[in-house]
């Protein structure tokens, strides 16, 4: 009987599926990671950080219909931008995972506009700078990071399906009901139920 | 109707991806620029957003972190300053990034300012009406994204003042009234076609389209 456990448990594994495999795939200390770099420049938090969050973000951004070359060419600059800006890093505004994917957004906006610059990314940045609602919240960003990414992990497929279409590639709620080929009332109560959990867990830090 | 005077989930979920056109978000901008709590939901997108990069099914690089290191220096010596606030752009730190025209007169009572945003499919001005001013009764066939920066408006779905957010696309036809002591100044985006009724508005037409 434990040796069926054990091959069940040998086959699922390396796939990272179901929700505790996925929870896992957080790099544990990013944050800290991030910090090593600002404070010594840490070769190794580099490497390790890159090794997380370059596939990731390359991943994002094929999915959000950049073109793979691009996609990767992108990744590579936002790891680079996590070098470089790791000082300006503030783990009670927001985690690592929401920080990078800030950078990476950033920088698809500029290689989308080009020949036009585009401001949003001074924007975003000028936003950013605003007094967060409760300064005193030390642990905040990183709290809710971690309570967002296990709230999501609770959902069903076809709630996250909508939330990823809604959220991650900024889709309007009429789009996502297109690609999904289902009814916009659907999209709505699905969004809104996921939208519901997130809030529950997020109560005491609001 | 209740209207909201805040940006929709939808709209900020769509501002925090990158995907509203530029000149829209500028307005959304202006509107997070001045409240918490719009600021706070942002956020909160912000970090679903950090989530879905932590979940997502990982896409092989070619390059590797050993390699590019090779590239960097030895120790980080920029420091990457926060951004500076602006000089002249009407008490808005977000309209620093944007080139600004002057004030013009556009009927009585009515001022317009341009904000050019390079790349938008929006038309995107400063309006500055004196109290009590009638703006024309208009349509649309686009969206009207507007924020207030200062004073107050009025129309058939609600009382906006200052940093409210006011979203109208082509299902509303309104006819804005500013307050009568505070007057009002906005900005906002104007997609599509604007349809002003009535005789005086039609004299303002060629004038909103800029």
């Amino acid at each position: 009987m434990s040796g069926a456990l054990a091959i069940h448990i040998d086959l699922s594994a390396p796939r990272f599926r179901g929700p505790h495999r996925r929870a896992g795939a957080a790099l544990v200390d990013a944050n800290a990671l991030i910090q090593s770099i600002a404070q010594s420049s840490d070769r190794q938090a580099f490497v390790k950080l890159f090794d997380h969050f370059a596939p990731r973000v390359k991943a994002l951004l094929i999915r959000q219909g950049t073109p793979p070359d691009l996609a990767e060419e992108l990744a590579q600059e936002t790891l680079l931008m996590v070098w470089r800006k790791a000082a300006l890093f503030d783990p009670s505004r927001a985690g690592a995972s929401t920080w990078i994917a800030a950078i990476a957004r950033n920088l698809r906006i500029d290689a989308a506009r080009r020949e036009k610059r585009s401001r949003l990314p001074e924007v975003f940045d000028i936003i950013q700078g605003e007094e967060p609602e409760q300064p005193d919240q030390v642990l905040s960003g990183s709290e809710r990071d971690s309570r967002v990414r296990a709230a999501l992990t609770n959902l069903s497929p076809d709630q996250l399906r909508v939330v990823q279409l809604a959220f991650m590639e900024g889709l309007s709620h009429q789009d996502v009901a297109k690609r999904l080929s289902i009814p916009l009332g659907t999209v709505k109560s699905r969004l809104r139920l996921a939208m519901a959990r997130l809030r529950g867990v997020l109560e005491d830090l609001r | 109707m209740i209207a909201s005077h805040r940006p929709s989930e939808e709209t900020l979920a769509a501002f925090a991806a990158g995907t509203l056109d530029e000149g829209l978000a500028l307005v959304v901008a202006a509107h997070l620029e001045v409240s918490p709590e719009s600021r706070r939901d942002l956020t909160e997108i912000e970090a679903v957003n950090g989530a879905l990069l932590d979940m997502i099914e990982p896409e092989a690089m070619e390059a590797d972190g050993e390699t590019l290191l090779r590239g960097l220096p030895a120790r980080i010596t920029e420091r990457l300053a926060p951004p500076v606030a602006p000089h002249d752009a009407a008490g808005l730190k977000v309209l620093a990034p944007y080139e600004l025209g002057r004030w013009q007169t556009v009927g009585r009572g009515v001022a317009l300012r341009r904000v050019t945003v390079p790349g938008s499919d929006a038309r995107v001005f400063m309006l500055r009406a004196q109290p009590g001013t009638r703006l024309p009764a208009h349509r649309h066939t686009g969206a009207e994204w507007t924020t207030i920066v200062a004073g107050a408006y009025q129309h058939e779905y609600g009382r906006y003042a200052a940093g409210d957010f006011d979203e109208a696309d082509e299902r509303h036809a309104h006819t804005p009234v500013v307050d009568a002591i505070e007057g009002c100044t906005c900005i906002v985006a104007l997609t599509g076609n604007v349809r002003f009724e009535g005789f005086f508005g039609r004299l303002l037409q060629p004038l909103v389209r800029l």
